[in-house]
């Protein structure tokens, strides 16, 4: 075996490969650099495990949990909307059902929906991002992550800790009515005076009846739209 | 709690906790990020220089776990590569974004790379601390497509096969590719021992640590 013949060998299975003992025998040159290569390969496993403490914060996964169970709980939704026995008749009436409840619903989501998960846990950017859209391979993957829902350019607002629309899902938007006081976490300007003040606001409803995203209806010259 | 605890310490394959995972099962998740996350997340830092890059990568990495039509396909290698992939593929958007803490790499790095001769043999010093974490920064400074193979495979002892999937090469290139990360690292450790012999593309990198 020539040296050029052992260290492609020596390629083809890594470091870990069988040294050729014949070759390393015969040739000082080899031998001496077949050595420097073990003590690297020695010395990267001691960096290697100088590293092992060097792991993500608690905070990474308390919010991968809370995102898990976030689309464990809109699956579970989901899955009992679907069932036979009530696809038939559910639609029209949760449609009108949600439409009627939706003030109220946006209200308390908004005025709570800022801290709906535990202290320990509040980083959490993840629920809204862990829509299940088909792909084919990581790269895709990726891609579909730094995907945002709602889009840059559209003026909805993801509410707080929803579940995100799924690609195929049916939702549908109604235009409801609600308090100063309840988009006060949109933005919405509030004072003693006009708390009580009515606003118009558009509301994307998924398929399972809640508020997934809000758009504050204005006038054109860009302020609310109040109602008379 | 405790069922959290015997998820971790599961024997069970990383497939078979993804099975269970989509089944819904929070304990398999946790097994299996608490299993992976180590490494994606050390992958993560030392290949962009930032604890806050690698913390949201590792976050995405796992997420895009969690979506049904995740991409995983088991027949293509193994769920650690396909993490390693994402992980890779977020690093360089991060990288992309900042441009600040790349190690240069040009084709130049290519060229007329040292052979394994050495003046003054600096592994012996490999086994003392200093050395280690001379050898650690040689690592670190390294030119990105060598730092992520020496990364992927000494480092997190990932199989060249494996390697291959998540930089999305053939196992030939992971091969030459750790042939000169080592040649690379054999001429760093010997600039650090005889400055005046430096040469080379080599830049500072801030790493954070």
């Amino acid at each position: 075996m020539t040296c050029v013949e052992f260290w492609n060998h020596v390629a083809e299975g890594g470091l870990e490969a069988s040294p050729g003992s014949g070759h390393l025998a015969e040739c000082a040159a080899c031998a001496a650099r077949w050595d420097r290569q073990q003590a690297l390969q020695a010395g990267l496993r001691l960096v290697s495990a100088g590293m092992r403490g060097e792991v993500a914060p608690p905070r990474v996964e308390a919010g991968l949990v809370a995102a898990f169970r976030s689309q464990a709980r809109f699956e579970r939704g989901r899955a009992s909307s679907y069932s036979p026995s009530s696809y038939s008749w559910w639609p029209p009436v949760l449609t009108w059902a949600s439409a009627a409840a939706a003030t109220v619903v946006l209200a308390v989501v908004l005025m709570h929906g800022s801290r709906p998960v535990p202290a320990s846990i509040a980083p959490v950017s993840a629920p809204h991002r862990i829509a299940p859209p088909a792909v084919e391979s990581a790269d895709a993957a990726v891609d579909r992550v730094e995907e945002d829902s709602y889009g840059a350019d559209n003026d909805f607002i993801p509410v707080p800790n929803a579940a995100r629309i799924e690609p195929n899902e049916d939702v549908h938007l109604v235009r409801v009515e609600a308090t100063r006081s309840a988009m006060m976490a949109l933005g919405v300007v509030v004072s003693a005076e006009n708390a009580s003040d009515t606003v118009v606001a558009d509301v994307v409803l998924g398929s399972d009846g809640m508020a997934r995203a809000v758009r504050l209806v204005t006038n054109g010259d860009g302020s609310l739209l109040e109602e008379e | 709690m405790i069922k959290r605890e015997m998820a971790h310490e599961s024997t069970e394959t990383d497939d078979e906790l993804l099975a269970r995972l989509r089944r819904g099962d929070e304990a398999a998740f946790v097994a299996l990020y608490r299993r992976r996350q180590g490494a994606i997340y050390r992958f993560a830092m030392h290949m962009s220089g930032s604890a806050t890059a690698a913390e949201d990568i590792a976050q995405e990495v796992f997420l895009a776990l969690l979506r049904r039509e995740c991409g995983y396909d088991p027949k293509r290698g193994t769920l650690s590569g396909y993490l390693f992939g994402i992980a890779r593929k977020l690093v360089l958007r991060n990288l992309e974004r900042g441009r600040a803490d790349v190690a240069l790499e040009s084709e130049a790095d290519d060229a007329a790379l040292p052979e394994l001769a050495v003046i003054h043999d600096p592994l012996i010093d490999l086994t003392r601390r200093e050395g280690i974490e001379a050898l650690r920064r040689a690592v670190l400074a390294l030119p990105r497509r060598y730092r992520e193979v020496v990364l992927l495979c000494d480092l997190e002892e990932l199989d060249y096969a494996d390697a291959a999937v998540a930089l999305r090469c053939p196992i030939g290139t992971v091969r030459s590719r750790m042939h000169r990360a080592r040649a690379l690292l054999f001429e760093k450790l010997n600039q650090d021992r005889n400055p005046r012999l430096a040469v080379g593309p080599w830049k500072p990198m801030r790493v954070a640590i």
